[in-house]
C-alpha cells in the first residue's frame, strides 16, 4: 500500500470528555445575558444568535468545550446538538485548549508564492512546535491558515482571531514574538491604497496609528 | 505615453468613485459632506422614484455582480415575488470575501463603510426589505467592530431605522460575524449559516427569491455590488453603463497580489487591458522577471498562460474568449519561478479543506485532487495520474449542491490542460512503463 496516499478522514470527537470548566464559574454574567438576548432580537428565530453565542463564550472561556456550547444553547433556547453541530462547523471556534496567542500563519496561495511558508517554517523552528501544536509554556499556538483576504500584503499572519499583521519578515516576527510574549498585542494595522499613496500622499485614515503600504513581496524559498 | 485604445477609455485620468480620494471618508460627518446619504435621500423623499424606477434604473446601468458570478443585479432584484405585507422579505450582504487572491471587499468596508450601508438601504427600498443582514466573514474582526460603530452612528442619525429621513420607509441592518468558512461566501451557505444551522449549501431551485432566509424572498449580492448602487442614484445608470467595458460595465476594484512591484486594491473601470493592469498600475513585474501566469479573479477561475493575454481585458466576454472568467477580480501574478505543480498542489488543499461534506463528488473529490496532485509533486506520480486527476473532474463538475466542487475541478483541469508539460516532467521515470498500477487503501 502506496504510504503517501491518504484517504480523507474525520476525527471523532470523545464522547464523554471531561469537563474543564468548572460549574461554579459556568455560567454569563447578566450583561452577556442582556447582550445575547439583543441579538436574538435581531434575528426572525433565536437560532441566528447562536455563532454571536459562541464567539462571546469563547471570548469569555478561551475555548469552546461540551459544557460551555451547552451553556450558549440553553442560553439561547435552541438544542446542544444544534449549537453543537454550529461549533464543529467552523474553524475560528477552538474545539480544544490553545496557547494564549494564536498565529495563523496564511499559506494560502498569493502568500504561498511571496514566502507564506518560508513564514511557517520560520516560527515552527523558532518555537519548535509544528503547525498544530501548542508550545509547552502555552504560549502560543501555530495554525496554518486559508486566504484570509489580505493577499495584497502577503505574506501574512493573523493573532487570536484579531489583528492582522502585514508584509511578514523574520525580523518583523522575531519582533512580534517578543512583543506578545511580554503581553503587547500589536495595534490594528490600516493598509494603504496604492492609489491614495498617489493621490493623498499616503493611508486615508487619519484615526489610525498603525500604517502600512503594500510592499514589494518578497521572494519564496519554498512552496510547501 | 501615448493612450492605446481600450475598452477601459483614459483610464490613467479615470477619477475613482468607490473609493474617491477623501481623508476619513469612513466617517459619518465627511461621508455626509461628500453627497453622502444623498441617494438614499433623493430616493425616499422625492416623487421621482419608486421601487420600481429603482431596479429599472439598476438594469439601465448594467451593474453585473462582483462577487463571482457576474450576474445582472437589477435582474436578480425583479425576481423578487410581488409583496404580501404579512411575508418578511430580506436582503444579504455578501461580505464573507474567502476566495483566495481576493481582498477588496475588506478595504472598501475599511475605508467607505458609509457607501455599502447606503447601498444596502438602497437595494432593499427596490425590493421593499425591512432588513438586511451584512454577512462578514469572522476573520475580519477588526473590520466588524469598525462596521459596527459607524452603523450605530447611522442610526443615530436616522439613516437607518424607524421611518428614515422622515419617510414611511423603515430598514434594519444587522451585522453578522462569520468564524470562518469560505463555503459560507456561497449564498444559499450564507442563509443557512445565518439562520445558525451548519453552513450547509442547498439545493436550487427554489431560488433565494422564492425560498431564501427562513424560507422567505430574499436577495443575496456582494458588498461592491451593492456599494454601486448609492452611484447609480445619484449619477444615472446611464453614466454608470458607459463607463468601462459596455457589456460588462462600472468602476471595479482590482484586487492584485503576487510577483509585481506593486500589488493592492486599486479602482478603475472594467475592461481593462490585463498587460495594463499588470505592467503600469501594479508597477510591473517583481525583479524584472517574465510573466509566467495569471489567475484573473480569484482562485477558482482557470489560470491563464502569460501567451494568452495579448490584448485580453477584464471584463466577462474577453476572459470568456481568452478561456476564463472575471470571478472577483482578484488578480493573483505569477512570474516565470513559480513551480505550476507545487501551486496547485496548495490551491486543492485549500477546496479540500472547505468542502462541506455533504456532497460525495465534492467530499471525496476534493481529497484525491489532493492526494493525487500531492504525490505528483513530491515526484512520485505517473503519467496515468494525469487523465485520472481530469477523470475525477468531469467526475466532480455540475453534479453537486453547490459550485464549490466546480470551482475545486476547474483549477487542476485549466492548469492541466494549459502547462501539461510541467506535470509531465513531474512525473516519476523509475516506474512501470505507461504508468503503474494505482494502489487505494
Ligand atoms: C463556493 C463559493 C464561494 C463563494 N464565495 C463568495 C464570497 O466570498 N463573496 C461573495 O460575494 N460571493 C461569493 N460567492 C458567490 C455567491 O454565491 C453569490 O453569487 C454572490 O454573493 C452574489 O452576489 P452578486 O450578484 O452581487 O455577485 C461564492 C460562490 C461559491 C459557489
Ligand atoms: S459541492 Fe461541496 S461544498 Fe458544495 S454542498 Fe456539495 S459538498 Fe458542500
Ligand atoms: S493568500 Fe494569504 S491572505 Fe490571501
Amino acid at each position: 500500500m502506496g504510504d503517501f496516499i491518504k484517504h480523507p478522514f474525520v476525527d471523532m470527537p470523545d464522547r464523554n470528555p471531561e469537563q474543564v470548566i468548572p460549574n461554579d464559574s459556568l455560567m454569563f454574567t447578566s450583561e452577556e445575558k442582556t447582550q445575547i438576548q439583543t441579538w436574538i432580537s435581531r434575528y426572525p428565530t433565536a437560532d441566528g444568535a447562536v455563532m454571536r453565542g459562541l464567539w462571546l463564550a469563547q471570548e469569555k472561556f478561551g475555548f469552546l468545550p461540551p459544557e460551555v456550547i451547552k451553556l450558549v444553547a440553553e442560553e439561547i433556547g435552541i438544542p446542544y446538538a444544534n449549537a453543537y453541530g454550529v461549533a464543529t462547523f467552523y474553524t475560528q471556534y477552538f474545539k480544544e485548549k490553545k496557547g494564549k496567542h494564536v498565529l495563523d500563519i496564511c499559506t494560502c496561495f498569493s502568500c504561498q508564492l511571496c514566502g507564506g511558508y518560508d513564514m511557517l517554517h520560520y516560527v515552527e523552528e523558532k518555537l519548535g512546535v509544528h503547525s498544530g501544536e501548542t508550545t509547552e509554556d502555552g504560549m502560543f499556538t501555530i495554525q496554518e491558515a486559508e486566504c484570509l483576504g489580505a493577499c495584497g500584503s502577503a505574506p501574512m499572519l493573523q493573532i487570536t482571531n484579531g489583528v492582522f499583521v502585514h508584509n511578514l519578515n523574520k525580523d518583523k516576527i522575531d519582533a512580534l514574538l517578543d512583543a506578545l510574549r511580554e503581553g503587547n498585542v500589536p495595534a490594528f494595522t490600516s493598509v494603504t491604497l496604492p492609489q491614495d499613496e498617489d493621490d493623498l500622499g499616503g493611508n486615508r485614515r487619519t484615526d489610525v496609528t498603525s500604517v502600512e503600504s503594500y510592499i514589494v513581496p518578497p521572494v519564496s524559498e519554498t512552496l510547501s | 505615453m501615448e493612450a492605446k485604445k481600450t475598452k477601459a477609455g483614459d483610464w490613467r485620468s479615470y477619477q475613482r468613485v468607490l473609493l474617491p480620494p477623501v481623508k476619513d471618508l469612513h466617517k459619518l460627518d465627511v461621508y455626509e459632506n461628500n453627497e453622502g446619504y444623498k441617494a438614499l435621500r433623493e430616493v425616499l423623499t422625492t416623487a421621482k422614484w419608486d421601487p420600481t424606477s429603482v431596479t429599472n434604473e439598476v438594469k439601465k446601468s448594467g451593474l453585473k455582480g462582483r462577487g463571482g458570478a457576474g450576474f445582472p443585479t437589477g435582474l436578480k432584484w425583479s425576481f423578487m415575488p410581488p409583496v404580501d405585507p404579512n411575508i418578511p422579505r430580506f436582503l444579504c450582504c455578501n461580505g464573507d470575501e474567502s476566495e483566495p487572491g481576493t481582498f477588496k471587499d475588506r478595504q472598501l468596508m475599511e475605508y467607505n463603510p458609509h457607501l455599502v450601508f447606503e447601498g444596502m438601504l438602497i437595494a432593499s427600498y427596490a425590493m421593499s426589505i425591512k432588513t438586511g443582514y451584512l454577512y462578514i466573514r469572522g476573520e475580519f474582526a477588526d473590520w466588524i467592530t469598525l462596521m459596527e460603530e459607524e452603523l450605530e452612528k447611522a442610526y443615530a442619525k436616522g439613516y437607518v431605522g424607524k421611518n428614515i429621513m422622515g419617510s414611511d420607509f423603515s430598514c434594519d441592518i444587522v451585522i453578522h460575524k462569520g468564524a470562518g468558512a469560505y463555503i459560507c461566501g456561497e449564498e444559499s451557505s450564507l442563509m443557512s449559516s445565518l439562520e445558525g444551522q451548519r453552513a450547509y449549501p442547498r439545493v436550487k431551485p427554489p431560488f433565494p427569491a422564492q425560498k431564501g432566509v427562513w424560507g422567505y424572498p430574499t436577495t443575496i449580492n456582494n458588498v461592491e455590488t451593492l456599494a454601486c448602487a448609492p452611484l447609480i442614484i445619484n449619477k444615472g445608470g446611464e453614466w454608470f453603463s458607459k463607463i468601462g467595458a459596455p457589456s460588462h460595465p462600472g468602476p471595479v476594484l482590482y484586487g492584485i497580489s503576487g510577483h509585481v512591484n506593486r500589488p493592492g486594491v486599486f479602482e478603475y473601470p472594467t475592461g481593462m487591458l490585463i498587460t495594463d493592469l499588470i505592467d503600469e498600475v501594479a508597477g510591473g513585474m517583481r525583479g524584472g522577471k517574465k510573466l509566467k501566469a495569471l489567475i484573473p479573479g480569484g482562485s477558482s477561475t482557470p489560470i491563464l498562460r502569460a501567451d494568452m493575454i495579448e490584448g485580453v481585458t477584464m471584463d466577462a466576454d474577453s476572459l470568456r474568449d481568452a478561456g476564463s472568467m472575471m470571478g472577483t477580480s482578484g488578480m493573483l501574478i505569477m512570474d516565470e519561478d513559480v513551480d505550476i505543480v507545487s501551486w496547485l498542489r496548495r490551491i486543492t488543499h485549500f477546496y479540500h479543506h472547505e468542502t462541506c461534506g455533504q456532497c460525495t463528488p465534492c467530499r471525496e473529490g476534493t481529497g484525491w485532487l489532493e492526494n493525487i496532485v500531492t504525490r505528483l509533486d513530491e515526484g512520485n506520480g505517473q503519467l496515468r495520474d494525469l487523465d485520472i486527476l481530469l477523470d475525477l473532474c468531469t467526475q466532480m463538475e455540475g453534479r453537486t449542491v453547490c459550485a464549490l466542487a466546480d470551482a475545486a475541478a476547474w483549477p487542476v483541469r485549466y492548469t492541466i490542460d494549459r502547462f501539461r508539460s510541467e506535470f509531465e516532467a513531474k512525473c516519476s521515470t523509475d516506474s512501470v512503463p505507461g504508468g503503474g498500477v494505482l494502489e487505494t487503501a
